[in-house]
């Protein structure tokens, strides 16, 4: 197992330094300068600027640049923002709190009424009820996320009042103190519900098969032949076993999770990291583009290394060579 | 006695079904689904209202009109207009015709993508499977959206705006398809039928083409409808942060991001549900049709 996490580790480094080729080169190729985040824009004498774009090795061979700033990267020296004249660096790790934040809100979201839903319609598959969690597993595989949080503003935002529609805390709240904590969560929760609620259709599809499927094997019949009650067969014996591919998910739904809050925290004006991506790339700020793509393609290849590393973990039959 | 007549019926269903191809047997399967042919009937509809649309509405959707705007739906204007004076249901109608037709042609371009390079790594085999297959892995670790976003900045402006969306989807998303073409080729193609035809000297070319790729074709199908929903969602979904099609192009995701304006979204919502409503059935319908062909054809499956 060991042996595996860290050959795939490094098995990672390869395609992280393709990843960066790709990166640098998409960043060279967009319309401006990737690295102008230190040129005063106030002076515009052409001698300063040339000055200061040979200072800062705009005039390199582009093997010397790319490799200026993959070391950099490594160092964690992001460069400079041009919009917010402060380091890449620090503008992202102040949201990396508010996306992770939502991300791991809503995840609990989907497997809370994913395991409840699916366990429900697995223990009485083929009743109203159960067509009743299909179909809206229908519906919710079918409104795309953004839609429903266009619905869901409308409806709790504006018409109820339930909730607030944008940003990730009240003003003039004091970091640290209750009403701190409480106004992020109430701002969370909204987008979470979303986005947890419209994802729980694959979940609690494949749990409910999966106990239907179980319950058919010769383990149960055992247990029922020895008069275990049928709530503790459906609890105890099932549930262990059909819990099990669940766990597999939630790599890739990391990745999807953050990839997709792009659009998530566009809607909601959520500050987060795909709010300040999508800003970045609107007003050209390459150092914080850049940065960010290479940030969630490192995330992508470790959300699929944790799937990979659960599903041995969680099922013992798979041995990871 | 049960065991009797079951083997019977068996033998007679083997006996009426023998005369039929499966493509047949399938078609007929598709035809008794009732949720799988009004789904298709409505998708076909609304293609034909949308390609029609320039014909059948005399409004000129690009017509900035400042004396009718954001009116509330009336006989005239049957949805009402946008904030720009322009009619929501005309704009639903050309708005379909961008959104499928984006749909539609990158769903064609990630098959054949897919499909060729799926085919060629699961034939081939050896160092040319492991060499495409890490390139599929490549591809499938970049986050999706941000690179679209990305991509999509720097081509804006050399090619047609729709034209750079389909091959920016395109270039991302083939790798899902190629992997599931290639296991099916590899399981496909330890069938005796393909050494006879090797034996015979049939080019790799047309082993794959004539004799692998119509037994896999009823997955890429299933595969390839299922596909065309999650493009509609990727279309709509960019175009309303403002990052796939040209602001100036109708498309449901286009007519949505007038909901960004929280006035709009508070106030005018006949702006905004047409292209909900019009997104979120196109897609439940392709959704419903994808399971019908995946029902249809599965020889196990007895609907």
């Amino acid at each position: 197992m060991l042996q595996y996490t860290i050959r795939r580790l490094l098995g990672m480094i390869p395609m992280l330094l393709l990843i960066s080729f790709v990166v640098f080169t998409l960043a060279k190729m967009m319309p401006g300068d990737p690295f102008g985040g230190e040129i005063d824009p106030t002076r515009t004498d052409p001698k300063y600027i040339e000055e200061m774009r040979e200072k800062l090795g705009y005039n390199d061979p582009i093997y010397v640049q790319y490799w200026r700033w993959i070391t950099k990267f490594l160092q964690g020296d992001f460069g400079i923002s041009t919009t917010h004249k402060m380091p890449a660096s620090e503008i992202i790790m102040e949201r990396i709190p508010n996306t992770l934040l939502l991300a791991v809100t809503s995840l609990v979201i989907t497997y809370v009424f994913a395991f409840f839903m699916g366990m429900y319609a697995g223990r009485k598959p083929y009743t109203i009820s159960d067509h009743v969690i299909a179909g809206y597993n229908y519906i919710a595989l079918a409104v795309p996320s953004f839609v429903a949080a266009i619905v869901a503003i409308y409806f709790f935002s504006f018409k109820l009042n339930l909730f607030p529609y944008s940003g990730s805390v009240a003003i003039g709240l004091q970091p640290g103190t209750w009403e701190y904590y409480v106004s992020r969560l109430h701002h969370v929760a909204l987008p979470a519900l979303v986005l947890g609620l419209m994802s729980t259709a694959s979940y609690t599809q494949f749990l409910r098969n999966d106990i239907i499927e179980n319950s058919r094997k010769d383990y149960v019949r055992t247990a029922r032949a020895k008069g275990v009650k049928e709530s503790k067969i459906y609890n105890k014996h099932i549930l262990r076993n059909s819990m099990i591919p669940l766990v597999t998910f939630l790599g890739f739904d990391l990745v999807t999770l953050v990839s997709g809050a792009v659009i998530t925290e566009t809607i909601f004006t959520y500050p987060g990291l795909g709010q300040l991506f999508l800003q970045s790339v609107a007003t050209r700020d390459y150092a914080v583009v850049m940065s960010i793509t290479m940030l969630l393609s490192i995330f992508t290849l470790l959300g699929n290394l944790i799937a990979d590393l659960l599903y041995g973990i969680v099922d013992p039959r798979i041995r990871l060579e | 006695m049960e065991v009797v007549t079951n083997k019977n019926d068996a033998e007679r269903k083997i006996a009426s079904q023998s005369n039929h191809s499966p493509w047949a047997l399938a078609r007929k399967k598709f035809i008794r689904n009732k949720l799988a042919m009004v789904s298709l009937s409505f998708l076909m509809l609304l293609s034909l209202l949308s390609i029609l649309a320039p014909y059948i509405l005399n409004v000129d959707i690009a017509r900035v009109d400042f004396l009718n705007i954001n009116l509330p739906p009336s006989s005239e204007h049957w949805f009402g207009t946008d904030s720009n004076g322009r009619d929501v249901f005309a704009r639903t109608l050309y708005g379909g015709r961008v959104s499928l037709l984006i749909g539609l042609a990158s769903t064609l371009c990630v098959t054949l993508i897919g499909t060729i390079i799926g085919a060629i790594a699961g034939y081939v085999g050896g160092k040319i499977d492991q060499f495409l297959m890490r390139l599929t892995d490549f591809v499938l670790t970049f986050p999706f959206t941000v690179f679209v976003v990305v991509l999509n900045t720097i081509l804006i402006g050399k090619v047609s705006g729709v034209w750079t969306l389909i091959m920016v989807i395109s270039l991302l998303s083939w790798g899902g398809t190629a992997r599931i073409v290639r296991s099916k080729i590899l399981a496909e193609k330890e069938n005796e039928y393909i050494l006879a035809a090797i034996s015979v000297g049939c080019s790799p070319f047309k082993v794959i083409a004539k004799h692998l790729l119509p037994n896999v074709a009823s997955t890429i199908i299933v595969q390839a409808s299922l596909l065309m929903a999650v493009m509609i969602v990727v279309e709509s979904s960019l175009s309303f942060i403002g990052f796939g099609v040209p602001a100036d192009t109708p498309s449901w995701g286009n007519m949505l991001s007038e909901a960004r304006n929280s006035d709009v979204l508070q106030n005018k919502p006949w702006i905004w549900v047409p292209p909900c409503l019009a997104i979120t059935f196109t897609i439940l319908s392709i959704n419903f049709v994808g399971e019908g062909l995946k029902d249809a054809f599965n020889p196990k499956s007895n609907r």
